[in-house]
């Protein structure tokens, strides 16, 4: 279930609160879905600005003490008193997820950088001529941009500071401790100041002063963006988490919204070059009044995580709640009694991302140690001191270890197993199964009695064997005989078949000799006749004195029809 | 439905002879964890008819498995192991309670002879069942503490052998054994969630593990081996006794650091080192120098002696691995990692490199006493010495994230200390693109203009392995490295295969380079670069080159990066180029390019890049043009506008940066084309061109008019290979359109007249050879 909260922190006031509230100085409320007190911490009292809300731990500074309260998340209870040197006006959590980094701002200008994990504590030069009111940190961690009642806003490095070597200095012979940057447009005191939601390079942070402007600006750059001319001075301001708009909150108690768009461009108005030189003047009318003409001063201002609900802390105690898009006033959230000095809104809790990424957390804090531990090493200027040691849990494996689970990891978690391990055990199974009893053997409890028996059994296996091979060898043998048996009975036959065929054929040729035998002697006959004929005709035409060759040449003629006609006969 | 699965199962799971039974386990595994509902349901509360139906045959399917796990088969006792873990995963803790039986059966499979597979699996289940038990107490009370410590014996048995000392029972490694690495996996598994069961065994296990890390030459263990008993050697302290678990982490990180310092002591006696620690208690050890290397005692973790230079820096890398595994496992409590400890550590490690070249000893001076073979040797271990440090420290920056805020500075110093000598080694590069990547996104928007420039030699190396080795590209980023390469390469060095079918080669290296991790790991720190540091810190040639290896190898993360965050406008130099073009060109498809290039919602944008936004929609039209053919007179004009500025500059008084720039690429383009001659020619032409007006009026007319579409073709392809494309497509181009300008100048009055006009004229003599050979090779060579 999806809930978000915000953090409210009280100035101690002359009023007397309900009993659930009594020394009540921080409390944790929820919004949403419906308004309710988380938790509560106690004995605190901070004046603006001097509540900074880590993931594990709520800081505040005491308003008129040098002292800062440690309050733990975890435990609900106040954890460490800090006294520091000087007071502290302003605080700020840097080192974006788990917010390793305290960063304080004093009354004389300084900021103090309290390293939570490993108690190192650096301060900066005094670059600001009055206290330091406002702090923020951009939200890569690596830029501190600070406000102060001197007009100046410094920006800061935070790398540039807290690094234990420092490179070589360049040109401008700063000390690395010293702001990198300072913007100085406005012409009075610097009254609040929050810084847009990119990790780029053009990320804007937004200053307001008690010369009723707001302007817009580059940090990392130091270009002005655009300036607004308020209709009075602003008490704090808020940014859209698009950037889209900012917020701020006046001293009667009402708010208004700055858009930073205008109507139908494509282009963020705010990097127009043609409007980043003429103030834009907002409207006195167009504020959002607050519901009643007493609920004081707006002395800090929030969104909620959607950017659709603007939270406004007012110094009658009350927490206001203001619909963006109909731009008015919604509901009371809360009523503290005390005035409510800061507003922190929490990353609702439920979101499936915020609870994955962490690493690791911190459980207790390392109190910032005055002793002259981490100074440099003598004759290693630059080091990192022996000592420094840095007080976490680690509660994840870093990214290295899990881009390559192992086969083990995957199985653990498996609904059965893998199916490459299956496969792999099914492949071993067949294979003890198809290598024969051997291995099944193995698998057995084997016990000395029964191998004797075993061996017996394979003995007589051995002689059944032999002898079964005899017989099949004998059988094989008998069948060969038989096959040959048959094979010359068959031989027989056919012989005996070819021999009466040759008989039948030799009969026939017989009989086919004899024909031809009678064919010749009729031939022959006939000849003797046709020759006793012939010549008898010749006889008989010389006896009638007539030439008896040209008879005999007529007969001849004859007779070869005769005789071819014959011939052919006897061909046939 | 499910009740009909589950009996469905059952029936199966009984009617199924056992030898056919491995066949359908999985798939009965599969039915099983779809009843997971049914199974994970509470049983107390089922009054109705149907329910009982489901615990009878639950208890059914309960005793089945039971029973199978007894069975005098092997297929039997396989099914039995799968089937158990199925069940466990969809019944979870409804299922586990009562499965107490099923437990012993499985420990009791770990004893048997059974096939490999059965064993490996009973040790997952088992570790699986432990694992679910732990956030149950009942379970635990019924389960894990009564069987825990005879699986942790059974298990340790299957991988090693008691030995029984008078000081106590420590165990030997079996060689060979097939189950190592799983038993380790399961003893890691389970140790951080029954610290208090291992108590007992914690003395076995840190014998076990010191036999296997600190193996030396016969015995050898593979890497996952190894690599899990690094991880449960670093997490044997959380099964320290009771009275010393709190500081048991504070202990070990420390005596492994300091064992890392003896070995490094050993391993570094060839070099007399300049490192001093900060830490005053470390005191460095006598040596006999007469011996050859090595440590004959067992240090402060207990690891075994080793002999020879590669055994120490064998067991440096252990110890190491070993501290990484500290700071980024899941620690049992708050702990105190020791920053400043490790950085003394890796600053020793890295403050020895290998020299430059030779024997000129760098940074550390040789020590007399020892022979220069060792030292020889010492240096070749060096860089596997110097990733394991770097890997180390990637691993604290891992973990701190932003709070690495204080340190990244001595990180960023130790680590190109290393690169500069030592980038020979594909492995050292690797390693520190990926340590810079995560300084870069840590630290760099704040960075100093000297954290910047020291990263450069980096830089240009990431773009150097990006590129393809071969052809143009190669040859020119070798010839900025430096430049006097190429005259000394004679012409009997080359190789002559590459002549005969370059095609040949550039498919053969597009095949082997394939998507290696170095080339990944040089993207994402070109993008982390591109992205985070302040884009007027980097050297504009630096930048210029980036930008060409992302055009190049179309890396569109990279060309996002780069876009978004675009070069610094500078005064008096026209608008700053941006790479959205190629980007819009190449992933035309991509959402993120669709959201950048035609944005729904506002977009971020700065001024000056208004002016380059609409210079390059100009560009983008002349890409256009070419590809329809189309008359190419406008672009030509648009050419001719920029090079009438650039030729009409006064050359030897030309800012540096421009002029460098430009003999630069010419150089560059003619040397890879391989006319080393034709240069000078070429370069002399440039500033010729105005004076001799007549002649290249003349010249320019027939090349211009017959090699229109390849000359323009050209154009945009030249400003394809190029990073800052307005510079170089107009520095490329310098011989073709001072002939242009000169055309427009003199004999045509009006800029607008169209090139193809002046057709008419007659072409003449002396058309110069040079500047058409060199048109052809570069299109050829570039198309």
């Amino acid at each position: 279930m999806l809930s978000e909260s915000f953090v409210a922190s009280t100035l101690l006031s002359a009023k007397s609160p309900t009993a659930t509230l009594r020394d009540v100085g921080i409390c944790v409320q929820e919004f949403q879905p419906s308004p309710q007190l988380r938790s509560t911490f106690k004995k605190s009292s901070t004046a603006a600005n001097g509540l900074a809300v880590s993931p594990t731990h709520i800081f505040s500074a005491q308003a008129e003490k040098a002292v800062v309260h440690v309050y733990s998340r975890e435990k609900g209870n106040q954890e460490a008193l800090v006294p520091f040197p000087e007071r502290i006006r302003s605080i700020a959590v840097a080192g974006a997820k788990y917010g390793d980094v305290l960063v304080l701002g004093t009354e004389g200008g300084r900021l103090i950088l309290w390293e939570t994990c490993t108690g190192r504590q650096v301060a900066t030069t005094a670059s600001h001529l009055q206290p330091v009111t406002s702090l923020v940190v951009d939200p890569t961690s690596n830029f501190i941009l600070s406000g102060s009642p001197d007009a100046t806003v410094h920006v800061w490095s935070l790398p540039g500071i807290l690094s234990f070597s420092k490179p070589a200095l360049g040109q401008n012979r700063q000390p690395s401790n010293a702001p990198i940057r300072t913007f100085s447009n406005h012409r009075a005191a610097i009254t609040a100041l929050a810084i847009g939601h990119s990790n780029g390079r053009h990320n804007i942070a937004v200053s307001t002063a008690k010369d009723n402007t707001a302007i817009v600006w580059e940090y990392q750059t130091g270009r002005v963006l655009r300036t607004f001319l308020l209709p009075s001075s602003a008490t704090c301001v808020a940014l859209d988490p698009v950037d889209r708009a900012g917020y701020v909150g006046y001293e009667d108690g009402s708010v208004q919204s700055i858009d930073f768009y205008r109507a139908h461009t494509v282009q963020h108005a705010l990097h127009d070059v043609s409007t980043q030189s003429t103030p834009a003047q907002v409207s006195l009318e167009d504020r959002w009044l607050p519901p009643a003409a007493d609920s004081g001063s707006a002395r800090a201002i929030s969104l909620s995580y959607d950017g659709t609900i603007l939270l406004s802390a007012h110094d009658s105690g009350k927490v206001l709640s203001w619909n963006i898009a109909r731009r008015k006033f919604a509901t009371t959230v809360a009523d503290y009694t005390h005035p409510v000095t800061n507003l922190v809104s929490l990353p609702p809790s439920g979101l499936q991302q915020t609870t994955k990424e962490s690493k690791r957390t911190i459980h207790t804090i390392v109190k910032p140690r005055h002793d002259n531990a981490f100074a440099d090493p003598s004759h290693a200027p630059g080091s990192v001191p022996a000592d420094y040691v840095f007080n976490t849990h680690i509660i994840t494996p870093s990214q290295s270890r899990t881009a390559k689970p192992s086969l083990f990891t995957e199985a653990l978690t498996h609904a059965s197993f893998p199916d490459s391990m299956l496969d792999d055990g099914l492949a071993e199974l067949a294979a003890l199964r198809t290598s024969g009893g051997s291995d099944v053997a193995r698998v057995v409890p084997v016990t000395p009695s029964t191998s004797n028996s075993v061996e017996d059994a394979s003995a007589r296996d051995n002689h059944v064997t032999e002898l079964e091979a005899e017989v099949s060898m004998l059988k094989k043998k008998a069948a060969v005989n038989d096959t040959a048996r048959h094979a010359t009975s068959n031989e027989v036959v056919q012989l005996r078949s070819d021999l009466a065929a040759l008989q039948d054929y030799i009969n026939e040729l017989h009989e086919k000799q004899e024909a031809a035998q009678r064919d010749k002697v009729l031939r022959q006959a006939r000849k003797e006749e046709r020759e006793t004929k012939k010549r008898e005709a010749w006889l008989a035409a010389e006896k009638k004195g007539r030439n008896g060759d040209v008879v005999m040449k007529k007969i001849d003629v004859d007779d070869g029809a005769l005789t071819s006609d014959s011939d052919d006969l006897s061909d046939e | 439905m499910t009740s009909t699965t589950l009996r469905a199962i059952t029936h199966r799971l009984t009617t199924t002879p056992v030898d056919q039974l491995p066949s359908i386990a999985s798939f009965l595994a599969t039915s099983l964890s779809d009843c997971a509902e049914l199974l994970s349901a509470p049983q107390s509360q089922k009054p109705g008819k149907s329910d009982s139906d489901n615990a009878v045959q639950i208890h059914k399917l309960k005793t089945r498995l039971a029973s199978l796990l007894q069975d005098r088969s092997v297929e039997g006792r396989w099914t039995a192991v799968v089937l158990v873990k199925a069940t466990v995963e969809a019944g979870q803790w409804e299922i586990l309670r009562g499965y107490e039986p099923i437990v012993r059966g499985l420990i009791g499979i770990l004893a048997k002879p059974d096939p490999i597979s059965t064993r490996k699996m009973s040790i997952i289940t088992l570790t699986r069942i432990f694992h679910l038990t732990y956030q149950y107490p009942t379970l635990v009370r019924e389960i894990t503490t009564p069987h825990l410590p005879g699986f942790i014996t059974a298990a340790l048995n299957l991988v090693s052998t008691l030995v029984k000392l008078p000081s106590g029972s420590s165990r030997k490694p079996k060689p060979n054994t097939p189950f190592m690495e799983i038993v380790l996996h399961a003893i890691l598994e389970l140790v951080p969630r029954h610290p208090t069961i291992f108590r007992p065994f914690g003395s076995q296990l840190r014998s076990l593990l010191t036999e296997i890390l600190g193996a030396s030459e016969p015995v050898f263990y593979p890497e996952p081996v190894v690599d899990v008993a690094v991880q449960l050697f670093a997490s044997l302290y959380k099964c320290a006794p009771k009275d010393k678990s709190g500081s048991g982490w504070t202990d070990d990180s420390r005596s492994t650091i300091l064992s890392v310092h003896r070995a490094t002591d050993h391993v570094f006696r060839a070099v007399v080192e300049q490192w001093e620690s900060v830490d005053g208690s470390l005191v460095p050890i006598k040596q006999n120098y007469s011996k050859e290397v090595g440590d004959g005692g067992s240090d402060f973790l207990g690891l075994p002696s080793w002999r020879g230079v590669h055994s120490g820096a064998n067991r440096i890398l252990t110890l190491l691995r070993i501290l990484s595994e500290f700071i980024s496992m899941p620690s049992a409590s708050n702990v105190a990692l020791p920053l400043g400890l490790i950085l003394d550590l890796t600053s020793r490690l890295t403050s020895v490199i290998v020299p430059a070249n030779g024997e000129s000893a760098n940074g550390a001076q040789s020590n007399p006493q020892i022979g220069r073979e060792e030292r020889e040797q010492l240096w070749a271990e060096l860089p596997r010495i110097h990733i394991g440090a770097m890997n180390l420290l990637a691993h604290v920056v891992s973990i701190l994230e932003t709070s690495t805020t204080p340190i990244t500075q001595s990180i960023l110093e130790q680590a190109n200390w290393v690169f500069r000598n030592e980038k020979f080694s594909k492995d050292v590069r690797h390693t520190t693109y990926d340590l810079l990547q995560s300084l870069v996104f840590v630290n760099g928007p704040a960075m100093a203009k000297q954290s910047v420039t020291s990263m450069v030699n980096v830089l240009r190396s990431c773009c150097h392995d990006l590129l393809p080795v071969t052809g143009d590209s190669g040859s020119q980023s070798k010839s900025q490295s430096d430049p006097k390469s190429k005259s000394k390469a004679g012409p009997g060095t080359s190789n002559a295969d590459s002549f005969l079918n370059p095609n040949l080669n550039a498919r053969q290296i597009s095949i082997a380079s394939g998507s290696s991790k170095i080339e990944d790991s040089a993207s994402t720190l070109l993008q982390a670069v591109l992205l985070s540091v302040p884009s007027e810190l980097l050297a504009a040639s630096v930048r210029a080159e980036i930008d060409r290896t992302i055009i190049l190898t179309a890396d569109k993360d990279a060309m996002l990066a780069s876009v978004l965050n675009p070069i610094p406008a500078v005064k008096g130099r026209g608008a700053g180029a941006s790479l959205i073009p190629f980007l819009a060109r190449t992933y035309s498809d991509q959402k993120e390019v669709e959201a950048l290039v035609r944005p729904r919602m506002p977009v971020l944008m700065t001024a000056p890049e208004l002016d380059a936004y609409a210079e390059n929609e100009e560009e983008e039209e002349a890409d256009e043009m070419v590809t329809e053919e189309y008359d190419a007179a406008p672009a030509a004009n648009e050419f001719l506008k920029v090079s009438r500025v650039e030729t009409q500059k006064p050359e030897p008084t030309a800012a540096a940066p421009s002029l460098h720039k430009r003999t630069y690429a010419e150089e560059s383009t003619l040397q890879s084309s391989g006319l080393a001659l034709a240069s000078e020619q070429q370069a002399g032409q440039t500033k010729k061109a105005r004076f001799e007006e007549d002649i290249s009026t003349n010249a320019a007319e027939p090349v211009s008019g017959q090699n229109q579409p390849s000359s323009v073709a050209k154009v945009s392809v030249s400003s394809a290979t190029s990073a800052d494309a307005q510079t170089s497509t107009t520095t490329k181009e310098t011989p073709f359109k001072a002939q242009v300008s000169t055309v427009s100048s003199t004999s045509q009055p009006a800029a607008d007249v169209s090139v193809d006009d002046s057709d008419d004229e007659v072409p003449t003599l002396n058309m110069d050879p040079d500047t058409d050979d060199d048109e052809d090779d570069d299109v050829t060579m570039e198309g």
